[in-house]
Formats: C-alpha cells, sequence, structure tokens
C-alpha cells in the first residue's frame, strides 16, 4: 500500500511526516522474487543459453575429444535441412490432433457449462479423472487396447472376418494421433469450459427471445464468445503435442518418428550434442513464438492462468 | 585431439599436487588432466564438453586399482533384462538365486539392475561421467563387442581386470571366451553370455517358408508393416547374409547394406525397427518375422509356450538363415561382456562377483535360465545331471526342458556350426564410427 | 430449457471414452494371470486379489515406486515456498520488472518439455565438467531429478498462488494495518491465511506434476529411475499386473488429494 505523507505543519514547528516512505517497501517484491527468480536464473535461463552454447559447437565424442566452440551456425542449417521431414510431421499430425480435439471436446465442455448444473464440479472432476492416471500408464493401456490380436477389440473382429488379418493401427500414424489426442484432451476441454462457462447465459436467452433457433443462437451468440477460449485450447493442445514423443514411441513405428525423438536420439543415443541442442532450440523459438503471440492478446498473466487449468 | 590450450595456474598445480597423495586421486588427477583456465569462465566451462582430457581417461594397470581387500558396500551389477536366473522366495518376492548364493559364500551384495537395453543408448548414460572422471554408480556393465566397447577400451574408461583374481575364469572359460579377438588377454573383459541373431518366425502368419534374408522383404511371404528389424544388428546381419564379411567392410559395402534395407523398407514389409523390445511384439503375435535373439526364441518356446497349446500365443520358430538369392546367408555372433567402468567404487569386489560366475554350477544356474552361450563348457553336463535329478523326482517336463537345453546348438555350437557365423564390425576411430551411423541410422529413424 | 438427447449421449461417451484406459488400469489389477507369468496380455483369465496384495514383490519396482514418492514429497518441500513468494510478489505489488517476470513464467510453463530436459541435462553436464565448480555438481541421479522437478514446479506453484493473490480482497490487509498491525503480523494474520488455500493447490499440483514426469526425468535421471521411467522400460520387456496396481493406489490418492483442495478452497472466501 503506497503510503501517503501527511505534513502536520504548524507555525514554526518542524515538519514531520505522519508515515514516511520507507525505501525498504519499495524492496519487498524484489525480496519475495529472489529466491524464485535466482533459481529460474540458473535452472532455467541459463540451461537454455548453454543449449545455445552447445549448439554452435562442433567435434565428436567417442575419442574423448570432446566438442569445442566454434560458433558452428551451420549447425542450424544443417538440423532444418536434415529434420525438415519430422518438423513437417510433427507439425501435421499436432494440427490433426488438435482439429481433433477440439471437434471432440467442444460439445463436451458446451454440455457442463451450459446443461451441468449443480452437477459441473463432478463432470469436471469426472472429466480430469484420466489426468490422475501416470501418462505413461495412459498411454500403455492404449497400447493394449488398440492390439492387434486384443481378444475383446481387433483380435475380435478379426475372427469374425470384419478385418483382415494383417490390419494394425498400432505403429501407424493414426495410432499416434489418437494417443495424443486423448492424453492431451484435458488441456483442450479445460480453456473451453473456462470460457464457455463464463458466458452469461442471459444472452442465450436474448436471442431465444429474439426468436433465434438453437443452432443460431449457438452461431451467433455462444461461439463468438467462446473463441478466447478455443485459441487457448488450440495453443494449449499445439503447443505440447508438437514436442511429444512418447506417445509416437510406444504407440509408433520408424515412419511416425517425431521432432521430439530426433532430439532425444540426437542426445541420448547418437551422443550428437550440437546437433540435438541445436534441433532444442528451433522447437523452442517456435512453439515460444506461438505463445508469446497468445500471451500478447490475452497478456502474460491472464495466458498463464489458462495453461493451468485455471487452478 | 583437442585444441584447448593446456595452461596450468598455480593454484591448480597445487591442488593436482594434494590429490595426487590418495591413489584414487592420482587417478582422478591424471584423468582429468590439467584443465586450464583460458577463456571466460562461462564459454570455457562449456569449451571442454565431453573429454575429460585429450584422449579420455588415464592409461592405468591393475596394480593401481586392485588392492585384493575386498570393498564394504553394494555391488551394482548392471545387466540387460532377463539375463540371470530368476525365482521367487517365499512371499512372492522376486529373488535372484545365484546372487543369494554368492552373498551367501562372500558376504557380498549385488544390488542387480537391469538398466541395459541397448549398447549405444546405455554408452551414451554413462559417456558424461565417464567423460568427467566421475563414478558412474557401476561396478559392472555388461557391453557386447562392437563399436562401444572398443570406444570404451580406446579412451581408457574401463579398467583393466587383474589377471591374478580370476582362478575359475582361467580354469573353466571355453576356448572362445579367452582371447577373443577385441580383447585378446582378457584384459578389460570377461564374456557373460554368447549368443546369435538369427530370424524368429512367426508360423502362424506367414505364407510360405522364411529362410533367407530375401523373405525378410517380400510382402507375399511376410505380409505388409509385419517384419521387425534390428538397429544394432541390421547392418552387420544384412552384410553378413549378403556374402559381405563385416570386420573387413568400408563405406561402400556399408551401403550396400544400407541399399539393401532401403529396399526392404519400400517394400512396405517393414513394421517396425527395435532395440531391445522386438520381445513384446513378437510374443504378442504382432509381427510375422523379426530379426532375433537365441535365447529370447528358446526362452519362449522353452517356457511361454511350451506346449503350444495356447491360442493367444504365436508358434515362432528360430531360423538360422539360409543361402538365398541375395547372398550365402549367415548369422551374426555376439558376446555380451562384463566389465568394470574406470572409478567404479567396489572393482575387488566386483571382480570376485564376475568370477564367481565361472564357477559350473553357478553357470549352470545362470545357463538354464537364460538359454544363451554359456562361457562355461561343463555346464552342459551339468544340465544333464539336473534333468536326470529331475526325472527322479518325477518332474518329467521340466526335465525334458533341460534335455532339449543341454542338446540345444545354440547354447553348445559345434565348431562347424561357429562357422558360419561372423562377429560383427569393430571401429578404431570415431570417423569410421560417424561415417557407418551416418549410414545407417536415417534408415530407422525414418529419413 | 428443453434438450435434446444428442448432447447428453454425445457427452456422456466422451467421458466413458475419456476414463476407459482408468477402468481398465483397475480391472487388469485383478487379472488373474495363468501359472508363474508376470507379463500381461489383453486378455482377461479371471479375478483375483494376489496383485492388490501384494503390490511390492518387485525390489526394482518398489524402489521406483518410494523414490518417485520421494522426490515428489521434496519436490513440495522446496517449490511451494519459493513459488509461492514469487507469486505473492506478481499478484500483490507492482514493480518495474513484473511484465518480464510474468513472461518468463509463462515461458517457463509454454516450453516444450524436451526442451527443458534438454537443456538441464546439458546443465547438469557442463556443471560436472566446468574446472571451477565440478566439486559442487550434483551427481546424476536423485539430485538432478529433484533439481529438475522443483524447477519446472516452480512456474506452476507461482502461477497458482499469483491467481489466488490477485483475487484477494485487500481491504482486509488495510483494516488490519489500520489495526495497527506491522506489516510482517498483517502477512501471517491476514494474507497468508487467505491464500493458503492457492498455495495448497501449488502444493498439490506440484506433487502431482513431479510424480507423473516423464520426459524431464528421462533426460537427468542417471540410474535413479523413478516410477514413470520403470513403467516405460518395462513396456518393453511386458508389463507386470502390479504396475496396474501401484498405478491404481496412486490414481485414487490423487482423486482424493484433488477432492480435498476443491472442499477447501470452497471453504474460504
Amino acid at each position: 500500500m503506497a503510503s501517503t505523507p501527511e505534513l502536520v505543519v504548524e507555525p514554526g514547528a518542524p515538519i514531520r511526516e505522519r508515515r514516511a516512505p520507507s525505501r525498504r517497501k519499495k524492496l519487498v517484491p524484489y525480496a519475495l522474487l529472489a529466491p524464485g527468480g535466482l533459481w529460474l536464473f540458473v535452472f532455467f535461463m541459463l540451461p537454455v543459453v548453454l543449449m545455445l552454447g552447445t549448439s554452435l559447437k562442433s567435434g565428436g565424442l567417442l575419442s574423448g575429444g570432446g566438442f569445442q566452440f566454434t560458433w558452428e551456425w551451420s549447425n542450424y542449417g544443417d538440423a532444418l535441412s536434415t529434420n525438415a521431414q519430422f518438423f513437417r510431421r510433427s507439425l501435421s499430425y499436432s494440427a490433426v490432433v488438435t482439429v481433433l480435439g477440439l471437434l471432440l471436446m467442444y460439445p463436451l465442455a458446451y454440455w457442463i457449462a451450459f446443461y451441468g448444473g449443480k452437477w459441473k464440479s463432478s463432470l469436471l472432476l469426472l472429466m480430469l479423472l484420466p489426468f490422475f492416471v501416470s501418462f505413461v500408464i495412459r498411454t500403455v493401456q492404449w497400447k493394449f487396447i488398440l492390439g492387434d490380436n486384443n481378444p475383446y477389440f481387433f483380435g475380435f473382429l478379426k475372427d469374425l472376418g470384419v478385418l483382415p488379418q494383417d490390419f494394425h493401427i498400432l505403429a501407424t500414424p493414426w495410432a499416434v494421433i489418437a494417443g495424443i489426442t486423448y492424453n492431451y484432451m484435458p488441456f483442450t476441454a479445460l480453456p473451453l469450459y473456462v470460457a464457455l462457462e463464463r458466458i452469461d447465459k442471459g444472452l442465450v436467452e436474448a436471442a431465444k427471445d429474439l426468436y433465434a433457433s438453437k443452432w443460431a443462437a449457438f452461431r451467433k451468440v455462444v461461439f463468438p464468445l467462446s473463441l478466447p477460449g478455443v485459441f487457448a485450447a488450440f495453443l494449449l493442445t499445439f503447443v505440447p503435442a508438437t514436442g511429444d514423443y512418447v506417445n509416437s514411441d510406444i504407440l509408433g513405428s520408424a515412419e511416425t518418428f517425431m521432432i521430439g525423438q530426433r532430439i532425444q536420439t540426437k542426445f541420448l543415443t547418437d551422443l550428437d550434442y550440437p546437433a540435438a541442442a541445436a534441433l532444442s532450440i528451433i522447437l523452442m523459438i517456435g512453439m515460444v513464438i506461438l505463445a508469446s503471440i497468445y500471451a500478447r492478446i490475452l497478456g502474460s498473466e491472464e495466458a498463464a492462468n489458462v495453461a493451468t487449468g485455471g487452478v | 585431439m583437442s585444441e584447448n590450450e593446456r595452461m596450468v595456474d598455480p593454484t591448480r598445480m597445487q591442488e593436482i599436487l594434494r590429490r595426487r597423495l590418495t591413489r584414487r586421486g592420482f587417478l582422478r588427477g591424471a584423468g582429468t588432466g590439467a584443465v586450464g583456465i583460458s577463456l571466460g569462465a562461462l564459454l570455457a566451462a562449456c569449451a571442454e564438453e565431453g573429454g575429460g582430457g585429450p584422449e579420455g581417461g588415464a592409461a592405468v594397470t591393475p596394480e593401481d586399482i586392485f588392492d585384493g581387500e575386498i570393498e564394504t558396500g553394494i555391488v551394482n551389477f548392471a545387466n540387460w533384462p532377463l539375463y540371470i536366473d530368476k525365482s521367487k522366495d517365499a512371499e512372492g518376492n522376486r529373488i535372484i538365486p545365484s546372487l543369494i548364493q554368492f552373498k551367501d559364500e562372500t558376504g557380498i551384495e549385488v544390488n542387480y539392475t537391469e538398466d541395459i537395453q541397448d549398447n549405444q543408448e546405455f554408452f551414451g548414460k554413462i559417456q558424461p561421467q565417464l567423460a568427467a572422471g566421475q563414478d558412474t554408480g557401476y561396478d559392472i556393465i555388461v557391453i557386447t563387442n562392437g563399436p562401444q566397447f572398443s570406444a570404451l577400451v580406446r579412451n581408457n574408461w574401463v579398467w583393466p581386470l587383474d589377471p591374478n583374481r580370476r582362478p575359475n575364469f582361467d580354469a573353466n572359460a571355453a576356448g572362445w571366451a579367452k582371447d577373443p579377438s577385441y580383447d585378446v588377454g582378457n584384459k578389460y573383459s570377461m564374456a557373460w553370455q554368447s549368443g546369435i541373431t538369427g530370424i524368429a518366425v512367426n508360423m502362424d502368419r506367414v505364407n510360405g517358408e522364411v529362410k533367407t534374408l530375401s523373405d525378410l522383404a517380400d510382402p507375399n511371404k511376410v505380409g505388409k508393416e509385419s517384419v521387425g528389424m534390428l538397429r544394432s544388428d541390421m547392418p552387420d546381419f544384412v552384410m553378413i547374409n549378403l556374402g559381405i564379411d563385416p570386420k573387413t567392410s568400408g563405406p561402400e559395402e556399408w551401403q550396400e547394406a544400407a541399399d539393401w534395407l532401403r529396399y526392404q523398407r519400400d517394400q512396405g514389409v517393414v513394421r517396425q525397427y527395435y532395440t531391445q523390445n522386438y520381445t513384446d511384439d513378437m510374443t504378442a503375435g504382432n509381427v510375422s518375422a523379426t530379426m532375433a535373439w537365441s535365447g529370447d526364441v528358446l526362452y519362449y518356446n522353452l517356457w511361454l509356450h511350451y506346449d503350444g497349446t495356447d491360442p493367444e500365443l504365436p508358434n515362432l520358430q528360430f531360423v538360422f538363415p539360409e543361402p538365398g538369392p541375395d547372398g550365402p546367408g549367415g548369422a551374426l555372433l555376439w558376446i555380451d561382456n562384463m566389465m568394470i567402468p574406470a572409478e567404479a567404487a567396489h572393482p575387488d569386489a566386483a571382480i570376485t562377483t564376475m568370477d564367481y560366475f565361472y564357477r559350473p554350477d553357478v553357470a549352470t544356474m545362470v545357463t538354464e535360465w537364460v538359454l544363451y552361450m554359456s562361457p562355461v563348457p561343463q555346464t552342459q553336463e551339468l544340465i544333464l545331471k539336473d534333468a536326470e535329478k529331475a526325472l527322479e523326482k518325477g518332474w518329467k517336463g521340466y526335465a525334458n526342458k533341460l534335455t532339449l537345453t543341454a542338446d540345444n546348438e545354440y547354447l553348445y555350437p559345434s565348431d562347424e556350426f561357429l562357422g558360419k557365423t561372423s562377429f560383427g564390425r569393430e571401429f578404431e576411430t570415431d570417423e569410421e564410427y560417424n561415417q557407418y551411423l551416418d549410414i545407417f541410422s536415417p534408415i530407422w529413424q525414418g529419413e | 430449457m428443453k434438450s435434446g438427447w444428442v448432447l447428453p449421449v454425445y457427452s456422456m461417451l466422451m467421458i466413458f471414452y475419456l476414463t476407459i484406459p482408468v477402468f481398465l488400469m483397475i480391472l487388469y489389477g485383478f487379472n488373474d494371470l495363468p501359472g508363474n507369468t508376470e507379463r500381461q496380455t489383453p486378455r482377461f483369465w479371471g479375478f483375483t486379489l494376489h496383485w492388490f496384495l501384494n503390490p511390492f514383490q518387485d525390489p526394482q519396482l518398489t524402489e521406483a515406486f518410494w523414490r518417485s514418492i520421494k522426490i515428489a514429497g521434496g519436490t513440495v518441500v522446496f517449490a511451494t515456498p519459493i513459488g509461492a513468494l514469487l507469486g505473492l510478489a506478481l499478484g500483490r505489488y507492482w514493480f518495474r520488472a513484473r511484465g518480464s517476470v510474468n513472461f518468463v513464467i509463462f515461458l517457463a510453463i509454454a516450453v516444450p518439455e524436451i526442451v527443458l530436459g534438454s537443456s538441464l541435462l546439458t546443465l547438469f553436464i557442463s556443471w560436472s565438467q566446468s574446472a571451477q565448480l565440478s566439486a559442487t555438481s550434483p551427481t546424476l541421479g536423485w539430485q538432478t531429478l529433484l533439481l529438475s522437478h522443483v524447477s519446472f514446479s516452480i512456474p506452476f506453484v507461482a502461477v497458482t498462488v499469483r491467481a489466488r493473490v490477485a483475487g484477494m480482497d485487500r481491504s482486509l490487509e488495510e483494516a488490519g494495518q489500520d489495526l495497527f498491525a506491522t506489516p510482517v503480523v498483517t502477512f501471517f494474520k491476514v494474507t497468508l491465511p487467505l491464500i493458503l488455500p492457492g498455495i495448497f493447490a501449488g502444493a498439490l499440483l506440484a506433487f502431482v506434476l513431479s510424480l507423473d514426469d516423464f520426459v524431464i526425468s528421462n533426460f537427468v535421471f542417471g540410474s535413479d529411475k523413478t516410477f514413470p521411467i520403470w513403467v516405460y522400460g518395462a513396456t518393453k520387456i511386458g508389463l507386470p499386473p502390479t504396475v496396474n496396481v501401484i498405478g491404481t493406489y496412486l490414481f485414487l490418492a490423487g482423486v482424493v488429494l484433488a477432492l480435498l483442495t476443491a472442499v477447501l478452497q470452497r471453504r474460504r472466501v
């Protein structure tokens, strides 16, 4: 609280201030910031800088000669050209995932927001339930469900002759897309719900009073008002989906290799740190640009608030 | 060779001298070399990443490391999955009988972890610590002969073994386990098990016979998107089957093999390029044929699918590739070796552990379960004896399995059989290996 | 409002679809696998309580599980106060750097995990190899896991607390000061209790994020596996039903905690 010094002036008396603005008070926020800021500096910003440095090195690992810093900007050019198809693939998968997720989750979010009534929180919890199961376990469950010879699903259909014997979803792009869509559904649904829930139901009533059909009311009133939520959902799904690699690893094959897997193999298997770092930086810059556009529109605070689902 | 200047400043010198007073400190000081402070702090800190000194660690002799005193604590043994005997105790907890017996006899406790899934992945994981001269946390690791093995030795990232501390090995090791071409004199390694890479065929899913390399690229026989290939083994495997000797191969031959692999990929038959996780898809029947390791298929046939009546489980057969239109056929032979990484905390206890597994009775415990080629030939007799004992107890099925184990040519191969197999390529330098990787990695990475 | 049947049915189907893997996970924890095998297949053989009663029979799995719990606990202990202070600063005060700090926090949340993981690994490796600092460098293992988990949790805690702080009624604080309470007392007696639900929510978030983390942990765990990492490794060989059981327990614990948080949040103004 800013303090307003009140001067009580009596003729001849020294000027006294009632509440002096202390310099200390101004420093309070900085003091509060210090531990967090320092930590984030060391463990977030510094690593990114180091990775930038690594991306500009060249050399090899096996003989112990190590890497030398040589301002190797060509690493970026190489990374982009060698990995163009992986970027394209990841981006296209994410696009499909996001659109699919939006289409699937919008009606659900709409229903809970408008028709949930007193069950809203419970329904929301139900919708978020999968989130409480470990991510890896969720993906592995899908691997089981979509198994080639699952006696209750594909195996059954194959025995019936409905599906050809060598039909399989696993190890195809569809399994990966299905997996990623599923895993990020809460990220898609929550912002939609938050936006839809805020809409004043009275507006819909007003539209109905003007003889609008339900569909028209939706199209002209609800949907436009929910657009910020759609935008949020889009970004919150698209960005992490692009960098995902677990789904492709467990459910996919060599044909579905995504950029996240490339980074991982380059880092941990090929031990080609400079190339891996360059790829990472490129991915990060791309996603940060997208996220920044979003933050610009909403304001960083609101953006992050939505990102955590308005907890 | 690193191009960094190696200026040694006085305080650093003092530090090094002080640390030399301890034996381990000597090694560490010598190992990390004198990394001078040349540029600004941050950039200098990153300038020499991945290399402790110009040539990795310093060369040491066994006398420097082994002093005959067994260290207290736990021996950390990292191995591949399903590579040691396994059982359950009274409460149903998973136990390893051979290690329990070891502890009873010597008091040494072994912390056995199945952390290794792939040589290159594992190498990538421990490499940073090795290069920094740090303890990897492991005392024994098991690495297949190949580029990672050579790299570890070349950089002194594994310690030499004390030849006076392995009586069981000296007495009982098979001919192929002693003085292998990649480690003459067993300076750095002792074989754990050996095996062959061949083809596992899902008899329920293939059309016709799958016996040669070309069959693995034939959609009519194996179907679309249902063949598994092993990332690490496929270059050598393909070369052998094309009639190329991997050991003398160069970039041209690699390109030939890569061309075949791309041709195979273009045929649309490949489902996935696996590391060691092919077993899951194999036993689930998701593949019609896959490159496979002999022991895994044998284990499947002897233990998982013994009577062949479970309709869920596919009928698998292990095939030693035969001559075909593409070449003379053949299989890849490899040996997994126990080694001690540099800066391990318990080298004396480690080598005692390693040698323990060369006792015939212990080796038998392992082989009966693991079903790979044991480096101790006496195990064959001992397995047959166990089969007799089982028969006496009326365990006919078990006895039969043991007999089949002892008679199996993949565990106790004849020289003629071995003659048809071949080791893979080894690498002396980075450049070669990087070239090799550049040719083959894109194939399984989807490029 | 007359509602058609399409939307509710669709929504129910969707919710069902969302929860199938959870049901299956719990269900297959009861799978009575034949013989001695521990490898799950999609076939359900029958009901048994065996796995639920003895989930900790594989020492490696047990170790990984407890390690995950401990690291998650440690993450909460460190990330919550640091993040809460950060959130308090951002939500309550105005200062010049506020916009940038908000942006950095937002970035930390938005950046793909794989970038975070790989950059942290780079940090730890460089640290251990730097001539001056290598003595202090953390070993690749639980130390780096803890540091990494705290690092990615702090922004989440900060944002959660910030939201709560921003929504707090300032007049209450002013009332405290009018009653001659010093800033410190005001903080402890007025502010803190008001934002406590937010702090608790942030702590819960940190706990869950840490427990579930795979990508970042996969880069820095050395040889100290966490539960998700163990599960991932096991998928290559065959998943035992005990994983389902432990997953079920964690799931139930998570639900209980979430309900608690919801209740707590509703009770405070």
